[in-house]
């Protein structure tokens, strides 16, 4: 479970961008973005670190949701007030909601199933 | 633990009381070795900085230990723990590793099976929060 698709060693420069501007409602220098860019890079390696950690500390190959959620709260964005959740509702769009909210579904069957 | 207001609280003082004695003795190594002086409100800022560290810690170590499906804080929650910063992530390791040797002595010694199971967990936290206390490196 990834929070986005980086089949390529780094994020579109224009994603970046326009997420950016989007939070920071105001002009932003052209080497701004650079080095936002280049943070956001970094972000990904020290991601990846820690979830390395996390998964070797609890004995597994792979990563699980649970993972993502401990380096969330470890970030200090997910607490007792503020669940995963209600960070997904929060942030992503629908499609990926679906994905990853429980929704009961007709025949007493739950998507996802996990 | 099932504790009234009054009590918590009560445990709550005498908990900050025993941390500020202590943060103001390892003051008064620090201010001897470097000769420096310490206000009071200095030491008492520090110590209030440990207590809710410790607080952010504890929270951490129970996360971790649930994470490896564990109800025990082991010392490699420590240091998990420990893992942004390096150098505190080496003295843990140390301290870890001569924990578990003084352990093993200890055992052979006895040559005892049944060994009442030592956790080095709290030798560990306190050299956290006492290393952090002291120079506070963490990011």
């Amino acid at each position: 479970v990834s929070r986005r698709k980086t089949s390529e060693p780094e994020i579109a420069s224009s994603l970046i961008k326009k997420i950016f501007s989007h939070y920071v409602k105001m002009p932003v220098a052209r080497d701004a973005f650079k080095i936002v860019q280049k943070c956001s890079e970094k972000y990904f390696m020290q991601l990846s670190n820690d979830l390395e950690a996390y998964i070797h500390h609890a004995g597994r190959k792979t990563v699980e949701m649970e993972d993502l959620e401990v380096l969330m709260r470890r970030q200090g964005l997910v607490t007792d007030k503020m669940p995963l959740h209600v960070l997904i509702e929060r942030y992503f769009p629908l499609e990926y909601r679906k994905l990853l909210i429980p929704v009961a579904a007709s025949g007493n069957s739950v998507i996802p199933s996990k | 633990m099932e504790a009234t207001e009054e009590e918590r609280l009560l445990l709550t003082q005498r908990l900050k009381a025993a941390v500020h004695y202590t943060v103001g003795c390892l003051c008064q190594d620090v201010a001897e070795d470097k000769d420096v002086q310490f206000t009071k409100q200095t030491i008492a800022a520090i110590s209030e900085i440990t207590f809710r560290q410790c607080d952010n810690f504890a929270k951490d170590l129970e996360m971790f230990a649930r994470h490896a499906k564990r109800s025990t804080v082991t010392t490699e929650d420590v240091k998990l723990l420990a893992r942004r910063s390096n150098s505190l992530l080496k003295y843990i390791t140390q301290k870890s590793e001569e924990l578990a040797s003084s352990n093993m002595e200890q055992k052979e010694k006895k040559k005892k099976k049944s060994s009442a199971a030592k956790g080095g967990k709290i030798p560990g936290e306190q050299e956290a929060a006492v290393n952090e206390s002291e120079d506070s490196n963490m990011a």
